[in-house]
């Protein structure tokens, strides 16, 4: 019963992980940034809902879209105006200049917003059912559930629409990008624009289940790293699976060998699934 | 060559750092490098506030009296960006380039460990209000004065009182963090429990800043202990209940935070699932507590909201304790030598309102925690040795609130 | 001719601070010197094969625990648990040398940093390491001894990248960087030179993070395998201008400067403003400070717009 209920666990948080993880997983696949700063954007993505359900009373879940929008716009602009003077430069300055960017969206945000812990906490936050003795959180259920949903969008987006087409396409070269009559400057914003927005989501659903500070964005884009990794930067819907993985070893390791144990596992697995699979990581670099 | 102007340069800019010393005049200069920005900002801020503040005060009484000679106070507040090793740096700074004349703590035991340190390297004495492990104070050093109660001894009060409880409490979960502090707490804790004769049935350490307690919730769920008793950081303190709450995992009749419960921050936080948390504190707003520049505790507690729009906790008390220690040894010292105004910190012995303030020989206070209840949104106190307020216990679980 | 001159009367200049420096410019020259050996180090790999780990505070922490390990738990002295220390990162870069180094590109990077963060967190339920509280090493009151430790081994770290640079070796590990499956072709037996660049790069981190352990005198997990110490000695030799001698030097004194100048004047807003100078940093010269030197040779101001032309979008 004990093991039923940690697998359970383990499942309603991989899904959140998917879903942190899948916006870094989509611009490092396509526009190859990989994105330190993509925690501070979930933070930020964390506020915006915030602020919409303690100010202006909208409910969590709805208000998502609405951060996921301004989110994108925030992307969108990030990437047209800076991050595109570089794109082309070595993968290492990509890294510099968004670490650099996560300083700033770092300070900026306890300009803003200070220090204080802020909980997204609608009525419903705490509520359970329980299912043959295993609890399920309802708040976990939704954000797996909203994570779920927001990688067959994507997915839907990458494959069935002109659109995603093209930014396939890009990930592919730059070249036949063009082919597809999209300015590869628009596309690229767009692109990260989409990986904003799904950070947002991420924030917004992780207030609702642990706090926001303006600090949870370092070790939230070392978390998304090594899912995006696991998962594979190719395929949405096997980032949230590796997502999973990881939420999955993290419950169980943390009740059979010890709660400090979680890093370890997570990162030797990282690393054990690195080495073990080089072919792999190869082609998708 | 332009490579070699660039490293001249870069020399000069190091060697440059080395400004004048600041004029002195009649003041006396307290340093302190604080977590101003970054993780630990949050509770950084009362030390900044309450060091101003308690100088403010004191200097608006006539500041500090020196053999006849009246001094101004004044504050050298460095931002050390929640890193410990930029923070030593800084208090190096304090000491050799500002010339202050005594340093404050920063907050944390990681960070008074190193920090206390460069207090002894350089022979001036700290008194800090932020760091509460007993390794500060094992290592022998002589210019470290701490004024929080010893981490071991947090649970006391907390386990004195389950004794006198019906019903009674008889297996207990403990759940602590990894770093410094809460180890000690932990360690204190268990002893406490074996004297007191409660079984420890769970007793697991987590990875501090880690976010999930799922795990240990159902493995509480699974073992149903009659109380928790819980220790670390307050963030992760937040995590916990929220996600007890969302398991619906309950002790029987009791759970309790080292840190978390007194602060203003983690109500507002929480909400009604604040309600009913037991928790403790060194230090309360009380009336009874009097003080030579504040009047007493209340007041000081209006004061420092009207101020700073926030409620001060005993971090904030704690550190104004500190500065007020400075003031009593270097009037009793009367003279502003960091040897003599070591000895006579050694011997202070007042009471302000934070406490009544004598230091150990290993140069930590002893002061007794007093057990606190959050009661529908309101701080109570609930036993100091003996009961003062009416508990509400035992807690009842998740489900059955209203 | 000139050069060697310079550089020696700046050597000898910052070797004899100790007798005119006062207390705090020593305290910021040996975090100088200290990032500056780092800095250096993760040149050797990442600068002369291109290969970027991430993960270089795993042997500055195994450095860091090989001496207070030795010192707080057995009393042994400090220079043999720098000896310790070294060992244990140099044995740990072999061990994992291997198998980490046929990954390219990012996973190399993330695989080096998932080690540097699963070593922390085992070392914090090690007893032996004092799990996750820490270690208390013996106070020492002599600044001047850690300032010429560490410039002695900054000096060492550099005469070996200037050895490096000049020779075979050092030719073959460009070789890597340029294409590697060329190089293997030719002849560069590729993994035996990869992991000997990985271990004298892990030599120095380790040394280093010796030296820091006993100057501070206390470290825990969290501060000994500090990540944001990976992404600045990257940032500093990148800055400064990988795959040269004195490029990561210059630029790990460069940025420390600023860092320091900025904490300390201007306090809270510190933080802002490195953030700011990493980006404009990136923008304007993203292939380094010894390469700005180079252009604004050339060309003059017009090498910044130059080179924000060559790789935008």
């Amino acid at each position: 019963m004990l093991f039923a209920q940690i697998l359970v666990n383990g499942v309603l948080l991989g899904g959140l992980y998917g879903l942190m993880a899948l916006g870094m997983a989509l611009v490092w696949g396509v526009l190859n940034i990989v994105n330190l700063a993509h925690g501070a954007l979930i933070m930020l993505g964390g506020y915006a809902v915030y602020f919409l359900f303690t100010g202006a009373g909208i409910d969590p879940f709805a208000a998502l879209p609405i951060a996921m929008a301004g989110m994108f716009c925030v992307g969108y602009l990030l990437q047209r105006f800076l991050l595109n003077l570089i794109v082309r430069s070595a993968l290492l300055n990509t890294l510099l200049i968004t670490f650099g960017l996560d300083v700033v969206l770092t300070y900026l945000a306890q300009l803003a917003f200070s220090a204080d812990f802020r909980t997204i906490n609608p009525s419903y936050a705490g509520a359970n059912f329980t299912l043959g003795g295993i609890t399920v959180p309802l708040a976990r259920l939704a954000a797996f559930a909203v994570a779920l949903l927001l990688a067959g969008l994507v997915w839907l987006l990458l494959n069935r629409t002109r659109l995603g087409r093209a930014i396939r396409a890009t990930a592919q070269n730059l070249v036949a990008a063009r082919l597809y009559g999209v300015d590869p400057r628009q596309l690229y914003a767009i692109t990260f624009g989409i990986g904003a927005a799904l950070a947002g989501a991420a924030g917004g659903l992780y207030g609702v289940v642990a706090q926001i500070t303006p600090y949870i964005g370092t070790s939230l884009t070392a978390k998304s790293f090594v899912i995006a990794i696991i998962g594979g930067l190719d395929n949405p819907l096997s980032v949230v699976l590796g997502g999973l993985v990881i939420g999955i070893a993290e419950s169980a390791g943390s009740l059979y060998l010890g709660p400090t144990f979680t890093d370890v596992i997570s990162f030797g697995l990282l690393v054990l699934i690195l080495v073990a699979r080089p072919a792999r990581s190869l082609r998708t670099a | 060559m332009k490579r070699l102007l660039a490293m001249a340069g870069a020399t000069a800019l190091l060697l440059g750092l080395s400004g004048a010393a600041m004029a002195q005049g009649k003041t006396i200069t307290l340093g302190a490098a604080v977590q101003l920005t970054g993780s630990l900002a949050n509770t950084g801020r009362y030390y900044r506030d309450a060091y101003q503040l308690a100088i403010d005060a004191i200097n608006a009484k006539g500041g500090v009296k020196v053999k006849g000679e009246s001094y101004k106070l004044a504050l050298d507040l460095l931002d050390n960006e929640s890193d410990v090793n930029l923070g030593v740096r800084q208090y190096v700074q304090l000491v050799t380039r500002d010339k202050v004349n005594f340093l404050l703590g920063p907050f944390n035991s990681n960070d008074a460990l190193d920090d206390s340190s460069v207090a002894e390297k350089y022979e001036v004495p700290m008194v800090e209000g932020g760091g509460a492990s007993g390794q500060i104070f094992a290592r022998g050093y002589k210019y470290i004065f701490g004024t929080l109660p010893p981490a071991d001894e947090y649970y006391r009060s907390t386990v004195e009182m389950l004794g006198k409880l019906d019903p009674k409490v008889r297996t207990v979960a403990l759940v602590a963090a990894d770093d410094s502090f809460d180890v000690s707490v932990a360690k204190g804790t268990r002893k406490l429990l074996e004297k007191a004769g409660l079984k420890v049935v769970v007793d697991e350490q987590y990875r501090e800043n880690s976010g999930d307690f799922s795990s240990i919730l159902s493995l509480i769920k699974s073992r149903q202990p009659d109380a928790i008793l819980w220790s670390g950081h307050e963030p992760e303190a937040l995590n916990f209940i929220r996600q007890a709450k969302s398991l619906n995992a309950n002790p029987k009749y009791f759970y309790s935070f080292t840190v978390g419960v007194p602060t203003a921050d983690f109500r507002t936080a929480l909400g009604k699932d604040a309600d009913y948390a037991f928790g403790m504190t060194p230090w309360l707003p009380s009336e009874r507590l009097t003080d030579e520049w504040f009047g007493n505790a209340a007041a000081f507690a209006t004061l420092y909201r009207q101020k700073y729009g926030y409620d001060p906790d005993y971090h904030a008390a704690s550190a104004v304790a500190d500065v007020e220690t400075f003031v009593k040894a270097i009037e009793a010292a009367g003279t502003l030598d960091p040897k003599t105004v070591r000895d006579a910190i050694a011997k202070v012995d007042f009471h302000c309102l934070y406490a009544h303030v004598k230091y150990a020989a290993n140069g930590q206070i002893d002061l007794p925690q007093t057990v606190i209840q959050i009661q529908d949104g309101k701080l109570v106190a609930i036993y100091a040795e003996s009961l003062i307020n009416k508990p509400l216990y035992p807690i009842p679980p998740w489900d059955k609130r209203g | 001719m000139l050069r060697w001159a310079a550089i020696a009367a700046v050597a000898l200049l910052l070797a004899l601070l100790p007798l005119y420096g006062d207390a705090v410019t020593i305290q910021y020259g040996i975090n100088a010197l200290l990032v500056a050996v780092l800095a250096q180090a993760w040149n050797i790999l990442g600068g002369f094969t291109g290969y970027a780990s991430f993960g270089n505070s795993t042997f500055y922490g195994l450095g860091t625990y090989g001496t207070a390990i030795a010192m707080a738990q057995f009393g042994l002295p400090f220079w043999t648990g720098l000896l310790l220390g070294a060992a244990l990162a140099m044995l740990c870069a072999l061990l994992v040398g291997i198998p980490i180094l046929r990954l390219r590109g990012p996973y190399f990077a993330i695989a080096t940093l998932g080690l540097s963060a699963a070593l922390s967190a085992l070392v914090a339920n090690l007893d032996i390491a004092g799990r996750n509280i820490g270690l208390i090493l013996p106070l020492t009151r002599n600044d001047t001894l850690f300032y010429e430790a560490s410039l002695a081994l900054l000096a060492a770290a550099t005469l070996a990248v200037a050895w490096l640079s000049a020779s075979r070796f050092g030719m073959g590990l460009i070789a890597i960087r340029e294409d590697e499956d060329a190089a293997a072709v030719m002849g560069v037996n590729t993994t035996l030179y990869k992991v000997v660049a990985l271990v004298l790069s892990a030599l120095f981190t380790a040394v280093a993070g010796g030296i820091h352990a006993y100057w501070i005198t206390f470290i825990d997990p969290a501060s000994a395998f500090d990540s944001t110490l990976n992404v600045r000695m990257v940032i500093m030799t990148v800055f400064g201008g990988p795959g040269t001698v004195l490029g990561p030097v210059v630029g790990a004194f460069i940025l420390s400067a600023i860092y320091e100048a900025l904490a300390s004047s201007i306090s809270t807003a510190a933080a802002l403003f490195f953030g700011i100078v990493i980006v404009l940093a990136v923008i304007f010269m993203p292939r380094g400070l010894v390469d700005l030197g180079w252009g604004f040779r050339r060309m003059g101001p017009r090498y910044l717009l130059e080179t924000v032309r060559q790789y935008r979008l």
